[in-house]
């Protein structure tokens, strides 16, 4: 039978219910990081789209009409007046007020930053899942094993 | 034997009690390595801005204007904060750790007597 061990414990020694709870607790752990990672993709987009605006504040666009949201579902027409600088939002209620390359730049570390992180998520992401796959295999030879083990002591008994 | 029964189900009662304050703990240690990390990116970006360039904070709804150099130095006693603070919940952490297996060690020896008891009540009976 395939074992592979598990730090100082043999997955293949586990009586049945500790092999239950490895496989929900591995599988917590998937959860976890897959919802991380779906963050950081979220995050990783939402950088990416900024930088994107930030090419349509540009010096020829200067005095374009613009629809300039007031609410959620109010907008006003306006027109682009500076095309020199913008507000950054750097976390923590701080605004930076920077030249638009300069703010491309910020953007472009952010997305690289949120992608180096994406990086390091999905390697363990991987390793968790294919032990959830040995341990779930040697599971299910288990029952299978005790099952028999059953039905040819029943007869026997009776 | 009720007796016994009687100490084991407060003994059991402590250790949840001690479980819910570790938790408890190790939450509020995870939300301050976040806003930890948070703040650190905020000051990095704070150190790349050249020092006449304007920075505002967000007040509620208003941005107000704040000078570099004081919104660096609110950025860097902020960090220190909430350094002391992790600091603080890790010894905590760790004193409710040990609490946590003597009081597991307790109730085994506890479910232990119980169970003897009771091997030797059947017996009798």
């Amino acid at each position: 039978m395939a074992s592979k061990q598990a730090g100082q414990v043999d997955i293949g020694q586990l009586p049945i219910p500790q092999l239950n709870q490895l496989v929900q607790q591995l599988e917590q752990e998937i959860e976890l990081f897959t919802s991380s990672l779906n963050q950081l993709k979220l995050a990783q987009q939402k950088f990416l789209e900024s930088q994107e605006c930030l090419n349509k504040v540009s010096p020829e666009n200067n005095s374009k009409d613009i629809l300039v949201p007031l609410t959620s579902s109010m907008y006003v027409p306006g027109q682009l007046s500076d095309v020199s600088t913008v507000l950054v939002d750097v976390g923590t209620g701080y605004y930076v007020e920077m030249e638009v390359s300069k703010g491309k730049e910020y953007f472009k570390r952010k997305i690289d930053f949120v992608t180096k992180q994406m990086e390091k998520v999905q390697p363990v992401l991987a390793e968790k899942y294919k032990m959830k796959q040995v341990t779930v295999e040697i599971l299910q030879l288990k029952i299978q094993n005790q099952m028999q083990a059953q039905q040819s002591a029943g007869p026997a008994k009776a | 034997m009720a007796e016994l029964q009687k100490k084991l189900q407060t003994e059991v009662e402590k250790f949840q009690a001690v479980q819910k304050d570790y938790q408890k703990h190790v939450n509020l240690r995870q939300q301050l390595d976040a806003q930890l990390n948070e703040n650190s990116l905020v000051k990095e970006e704070l150190d790349r801005v050249e020092d006449g360039a304007n920075v505002f904070k967000m007040i509620g709804p208003v941005l107000v204007k704040q000078d570099v150099t004081e919104a660096k130095q609110n950025v860097q006693k902020r960090i220190d904060y909430i350094n002391g603070e992790i600091k603080r919940h890790e010894g905590a952490i760790k004193d409710l750790e040990k609490k946590q297996e003597s009081q597991r060690e307790a109730l085994s020896k506890l479910q232990q007597q119980l169970q003897q008891q009771q091997v030797k009540a059947a017996a009798r009976s």
